[in-house]
């Protein structure tokens, strides 16, 4: 008796779950035909990515209708966490056959780490996006094959402090390692490749040279830990260090320059600076899927964002340094000192690839103190 | 075997054979039970692939090669779990980096679930005492509470615990933080890294995070102690209490060797639950203090790419933890021998 219940109930549910499904598969398959029908009718499109939040919500009100307005391709905004967690993403993507974004944002390190992958940016031909040849020569990323990443906007990490709790303000990073005022009121990030050891090593050793060998390596680690006892905050995500500088669990540390401003501009207790030693720079490029079909209107984009006005235009609404010559933007000096300042850190990209994993633990065994 | 005893065996395996036939259920009961047993056979596949699968592709991850500077490629490389308990320098030198990770990873997990327990208990038992729709109302806010995810939690933690909106705050509007330091307890304070030359600061600290954590499942713990604090006999209390036991005694003698069964699966289920807390920790601990479950994010996530070390340190987690619930079992069955 008992088996005949449990089997009626196990044929029951069998046929109530695939009568689900049918009725399931048959509203997705008119949903998607509906989907499908305007993306036939309507003639271009591309999907676009970059990093989630502020930063995304500025391309899609600013620069992407810009660019729909100039070409008549729409684009659907693709949220990227970041650069490297993106590039996993692509990964897996790209092994099951699908293109979540076909232009992609990548940081430096994180498209030369594409390009030792292999397979996945697609050679891109320069010929084919006039306006490039704006660009300086190094923002223009070439791989193996050639041309892969075209150079898009510029950032900075910069120093910040409270200018209510910290006065005089500070010209040099060394004031962070010294001033004992700073003791438990740092917010610093906490990745490798949050840039304090390219600050330590310019402020203290010879710069990115330092940081190409182990023994260089370890010498800046134990600068860095001298540090420690100042931190409060080893941040890993950006809204962690805004929410401790407006709530003031720190009164000092580094962070983005054009968040800062932003911030600043709020009326947030924030002002960023430029020390002696100067700010770590770092910029985004956009680099295309080897899945995509949209080369064309890849192309027409990159050429787009190179333009000098494109450059202008991002300084101006979303706070990132152009790549183009100053001259060449009708950026004010008051714009352009939002955006941008001297002197520059070039990060030592070619050493965090090469030396990764000593670099990652030491970097853990030195914040952990093991 | 002698030739009687085989003559006898077969004669009896020959009768059984009859007696099979002759009882032999219809034809009908035959193949629906085949049939049961198909679907049975199935469900235990597919539940078997659904759950095992995942461990498995880990433990296969974990022996991948990383490629310095790039991805990583499937291969059969130990090092990666050479390198969780030596570190990556071996056998040059040791670092026990991981060791104290898995350290940390475990003592709080500990800490916090027995702290939520220590208040979920006392709570729970006077809540069984209240009436029913007393205990009903707090049933649902306490199951509701459940809907509120580590996020949440952490943020309205981190917004109690910051300077100018939480409980720095308070010490400093109430005059505390002036007498702190005017009698030096912020000095000593600051020694503990719980005060900067301003004012006193929560975070971060392991007293946060281990208080966050005893918060998080705090709620599971009551609604997993209220069935069998709910069902002690009254009577048994009574008893005790009429022959002059005092409440402390009833408790010691009385409620909590029933229920003690039930607490330690409890602390059980809250001490896994908390193992892989991961919020809580990258927000409340600064990084000497943070646990596996963070280096795994960020060996699988992060700008290495090195999932096979995150997959490593994964099963190292995992098979510890699967150490620590058997031996927990085992202890806990010898102590039920014993009381015997």
């Amino acid at each position: 008796m008992t088996q005949k219940f449990k089997t009626r109930r196990a044929g029951d549910l069998t046929r109530r779950s695939i009568l689900k499904g049918a009725a399931g598969t048959a509203v997705l398959a008119a949903g998607s035909s509906l989907l499908a029908m305007p993306a036939i009718a309507q003639a271009r499109s591309i999907k676009i990515g970059s990093y989630g939040g502020y930063f995304e919500d500025s391309f899609k009100k600013f620069v992407y209708p810009a660019f729909t307005e100039a070409t008549g391709i729409t684009v659907e905004s693709v949220t990227q966490p970041n650069s490297s967690d993106w590039l996993v993403t692509m990964q897996q993507a790209a092994a099951s056959g699908t293109v979540p974004a076909d232009v992609s944002l990548y940081g430096k390190d994180t498209m030369i780490k594409a390009t030792r992958i292999g397979e996945m940016l697609k050679p891109l031909d320069a010929s084919k996006i006039p306006g490039v040849t704006n660009l300086d020569a190094e923002f223009l990323y070439e791989g193996p094959d050639g041309l892969v990443g075209v150079g898009s906007m510029a950032w900075f990490n910069a120093m910040v402090i409270n200018p209510n709790e910290v006065t005089p303000a500070p010209t040099s990073w060394k004031e962070f390692w010294e001033n004992p005022a700073y003791e438990g009121s740092l917010g610093i990030s906490k990745k490798i490749d949050g840039r304090l050891l390219d600050i330590t090593a310019k402020t203290f050793f010879d710069g990115a040279e330092t940081l190409m060998t182990e023994d260089g390596i370890v010498a800046v680690l134990d600068k860095v830990a001298e540090l420690k006892p100042h931190v409060a905050l080893w941040w890993s995500a950006e809204s962690q260090m805004e929410q401790a500088m407006k709530n003031e669990d720190v009164i000092a540390g580094s962070y983005y320059l054009d968040v800062a401003n932003i911030m600043a501009s709020d009326g947030f207790p924030i002002k960023p600076l430029f020390p002696v030693e100067g700010n770590p720079i770092g910029y985004g490029s956009w680099c295309l899927s080897p899945l995509s079909e949209k080369t064309g209107e890849a192309y027409e984009f990159m050429a787009f964002s190179s333009d000098p006005a494109t450059q202008a235009l991002m300084s101006r609404n979303i706070g990132t340094a152009p790549l183009v010559n100053r001259e060449l933007t009708d950026l004010t000096d008051e714009e352009f000192a939002f955006v941008s300042g001297s002197p520059i850190i070039t990060p030592a990209y070619e050493s965090y690839l090469d030396n990764e994993t000593f670099i990652k633990e030491r970097w853990d065994a030195m914040l952990a103190g093991a | 075997m002698s030739d009687l005893a085989t003559a006898s065996y077969l004669a009896q395996a020959d009768n059984e054979t009859r007696l099979n036939k002759t009882l032999r259920p219809p034809f009908d009961v035959v193949h629906r039970f085949s049939a049961q047993s198909i679907i049975m056979t199935t469900i235990a596949a597919i539940l078997l692939f659904v759950f095992l699968s995942p461990i498995l592709l880990v433990v296969a991850v974990s022996f991948g090669e990383k490629i310095e500077g790039a991805s990583w490629v499937w291969a059969f490389d130990p090092s990666n779990y050479a390198r969780v308990f030596v570190g990556i320098g071996w056998p040059d030198e040791i670092t026990l980096l991981y060791a104290y990770k898995l350290g940390y990873t475990l003592a709080y997990a500990v800490l916090g679930s027995l702290i939520a327990i220590a208040f979920a208990f006392p709570f729970t038992y006077f809540l069984s005492q209240c009436s029913r729709p007393v205990q009903a109302a707090w049933l649902v806010f306490i199951l509701a509470s459940l809907s509120m995810s580590e996020v949440f939690i952490v943020m309205g933690w981190d917004i109690m615990l910051s300077n100018r909106s939480g409980l720095p705050a308070l010490f400093k509007a109430t005059g505390v933080t002036e007498w702190l330091k005017e009698t030096g307890w912020l000095a000593v304070l600051k020694d503990w890294g719980l005060a900067n030359p301003r004012n006193v600061k929560f975070k971060t600290s392991q007293m946060a995070t281990v208080l966050t954590m005893a918060y998080l499942v705090w709620p599971y713990a009551v609604i997993l102690l209220y069935a069998p604090l709910s069902r002690i006999d009254r009577s048994m209390i009574e008893a005790a209490r009429t022959m002059g036991a005092g409440s402390f005694t009833v408790m010691r003698t009385v409620i909590v060797p029933v229920v003690r069964i039930p607490v330690m699966g409890t602390l059980l289920l809250l001490f896994v639950y908390l193992l892989g807390a991961y919020v809580t920790v990258t927000y409340f601990a600064e990084p000497a203090h943070q646990t596996l479950p963070v280096s795994i994010y960020e060996a699988i996530r992060g700008a290495t790419l090195n999932a096979p070390f995150g997959a490593a340190q994964a099963v190292v987690l995992l098979s510890t933890a699967g150490v620590f619930i058997f031996a927990s079992l085992w202890l806990s069955r010898l102590a039920e021998k014993r009381g015997r």
